[in-house]
């Protein structure tokens, strides 16, 4: 049995396959491209799946940023906080974790006991605490985000709570004549003590990470103070798709019929 | 008949016999518009930001609608009484104490129902007369409950109400018996509706009421209410003393025996997960650390402070738990 998951992200479309259980493709697209390349409207958004080179699916699910777009015509659409969760499920066959998972344009935390989400938090008004500040912050300073992500020693103290005066107050630094060094790892530094306080409340032993953030190696180490283990998912940006995939699967066991295609 | 105010509940059997009419001041603060104010009295006389909104109302309910007695419960329940009593008594109000020893001996519960009677001067013959009136009363809550948990036709909601108003019989336990009786006449008559998921609701009782209809309208209902059961002795027909009675009693004492019958009922009631509820600032809320190694079922661990309602986080939560609860009874969940 083929299952479909596809997480609309703010900027990335994250597209995954499970066959019986088993990842077989995964794909991202461009948020844009998606919306444009391969899909049409009519009331609520079709996707072309032949366009997508996907076929003989038997059940699919969406899930993503925002509430109302994520409902795709012929898809199930589950919220995000259990799709990622479903996600860590998949990857870590784990029951009692912390799940943080930031993305381009929010954060979430969600605390899970015994398989079930007993807590959540979310923030998605803050520009300051998500990958898009990295994203500029990089920009700024004129390094991939990759090379940004290495640097975790002697941060440059940055304490503007807001990413637009981060941004002037980076700038001053540069001027100062801050090595790099440190002021990539003090911009690192600063999203970790944005995430500290909405990290306060979620005390615990495990911590999985995912999101396009997952991969930024300093806040991992800063992280690995706060937790007694930092858990490692192989897929960080897909974790919402496989969730959606994952969760089909479970779904699709009981529901579907076998062989039926419903594309 | 003098009033006397309760700070939880304690052997009425002995206040009914020497002529008073209890009343529970939690029930006096929560049900009232004015609950706020309460709250507000306490913290201008002194009391913390941090503490209990549930001992702050008590003593806000207690001075602002003149009662002048109280029972003090020095034993089994929080350390916070304690320190309401001695303010209350600073204000004048005369506290009688009653304990429910911790150590949870049969001889030594009978010997506090024994000095509390000597106290307020009855003996046991009128006590266990009364006792055994309370206990007809008693029998139609139980009613309620299994109208509850079995019929489906009276909600989770009104399970709490009677179960918890037991306390004190809404001080007049005639009119109580009456109101319970068309209550049950009433429940009966409707069409049972059962939701998808079964909860039980853990915990000493919610500030937050509305939690019931709220889970309703996601698929679930209560059909369990821990504590304001205990506070209407579910099992008092295997009570033949009114010492039995409240030995039997697992709110007061330590959480193992607690532990014991919330297993009963999980099992009997088939409940599919429970919530939690701890009010902030009390020492209860570690017992959740226990309850959850304990208990082989999903809990959800909520907390209220001074707000009647539930936040908008805490919705959030419950909705995401329930969410999940509903996918576990479709077979969906963290089997891989
Ligand atoms: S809620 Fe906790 S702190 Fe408050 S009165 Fe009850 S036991 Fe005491």
């Amino acid at each position: 049995m083929r299952i479909l998951g596809i997480d609309l992200g703010s900027r990335e479309v994250k597209i995954a396959v499970m066959e019986d259980k088993k990842l077989i493709k995964k794909m991202r697209v461009s948020t844009m491209s998606f919306y444009r390349d391969y899909c049409n409207y009519d009331g609520k958004v079709i996707v072309d799946l032949k366009k997508l080179g996907i076929t003989n699916i038997h059940g699919a699910i969406s899930t993503g940023y925002g509430r109302n777009n994520t409902d795709l015509n012929k898809f199930k659409a589950i919220n995000e906080i259990k799709a990622h969760v479903y996600g860590a499920f998949y990857q870590t066959k784990l029951k009692d974790f912390i799940l943080l998972d930031i993305g381009g344009q929010d954060v979430k935390v969600v605390k899970v006991e015994k398989g079930m989400i007993t807590d959540l938090e979310l923030n998605e008004k803050c520009a300051a605490s998500c990958g898009r500040y990295l994203e500029n912050m990089a920009n700024v300073l004129e390094i991939s985000l990759d090379q940004m992500s290495k640097y975790y020693e002697k941060p440059v103290s940055l304490n503007s709570t807001c990413a637009v005066f981060s941004e002037s107050e980076l700038i001053g630094k540069i001027a100062e004549g801050v090595d790099v060094e440190s002021l990539c790892a003090g911009v690192n530094y600063s999203l970790y003590k944005r995430l500290q306080p909405l990290l306060n409340k979620f005390r615990g032993r495990k911590l999985i990470l995912t999101g396009g953030v997952a991969n930024n190696r300093a806040i991992r180490k800063y992280l690995k103070n706060d937790y007694d283990e930092i858990i490692s998912i192989k897929e960080t940006q897909f974790n919402g798709a496989i969730g959606c995939c994952f969760y089909g699967s479970m779904m699709g066991k009981l529901k579907l019929e076998e062989n039926k295609c419903i594309f | 008949m003098k009033k006397i105010g309760l700070t939880t509940t304690v052997p009425v059997e002995v206040l009914f016999a020497a002529g008073y009419q209890p009343v529970d001041l939690n029930n006096l603060f929560i049900v009232s518009k004015d609950y706020m104010k309460y709250i507000d009295i306490a913290e201008r006389d002194g009391f913390p930001k941090s503490l209990c909104a549930w001992i702050k109302g008590i003593y806000g309910a207690c001075v602002e609608n003149g009662i002048k007695e109280i029972v003090g419960v020095m034993e089994g329940d929080c350390s916070n009484t304690k320190a309401l009593i001695e303010v209350l008594a600073l204000r004048g109000i005369k506290v009688y104490p009653f304990s429910f020893p911790h150590n949870h001996r049969q001889e030594d519960v009978e010997k506090e129902v024994r000095k509390f009677m000597e106290i307020f001067q009855v003996d046991l013959e009128e006590v266990e007369k009364i006792r055994q009136r309370l206990n007809r009363i008693r029998q139609l809550a139980k009613k309620i409950d299994t109208l509850t948990y079995i019929d489906y036709q009276a909600t989770g909601f009104e399970n709490h109400l009677y179960q918890v108003s037991c306390s004190d019989f809404n001080g007049n336990p005639d009119h109580f018996e009456v109101e319970l009786k068309s209550v049950i006449k009433e429940i009966k008559g409707r069409n049972p509706i059962k939701k998808k998921i079964r909860l039980g609701y853990i915990g000493v009782p919610p500030m937050t009421a509305d939690l019931y209809t709220f889970v309703q309208e996601h698929h679930a209902q209560f059909v369990y209410n821990e504590v304001q059961r205990e506070f209407a002795f579910p099992r008092v027909d295997e009570a033949d003393t009114i010492f039995k009675q409240y030995y039997d009693y697992t709110y007061p004492y330590d959480v193992g025996y607690r532990i014991k019958e919330l297993k009963k009922q999980i099992e009997r009631r088939k409940l599919d997960g429970i919530i939690h509820y701890t009010q902030a600032f009390c020492y209860r809320a570690v017992e959740d650390i226990v309850l959850k190694k304990a208990l082989d079922i999903p809990i959800l661990n909520i907390e209220g402070d001074k707000l009647n309602i539930l936040d908008a986080r805490t919705k959030l939560r419950i909705e995401a738990f329930l969410d999940m609860l509903k996918d576990l009874k479709g077979g969906i969940g963290c089997v891989y």
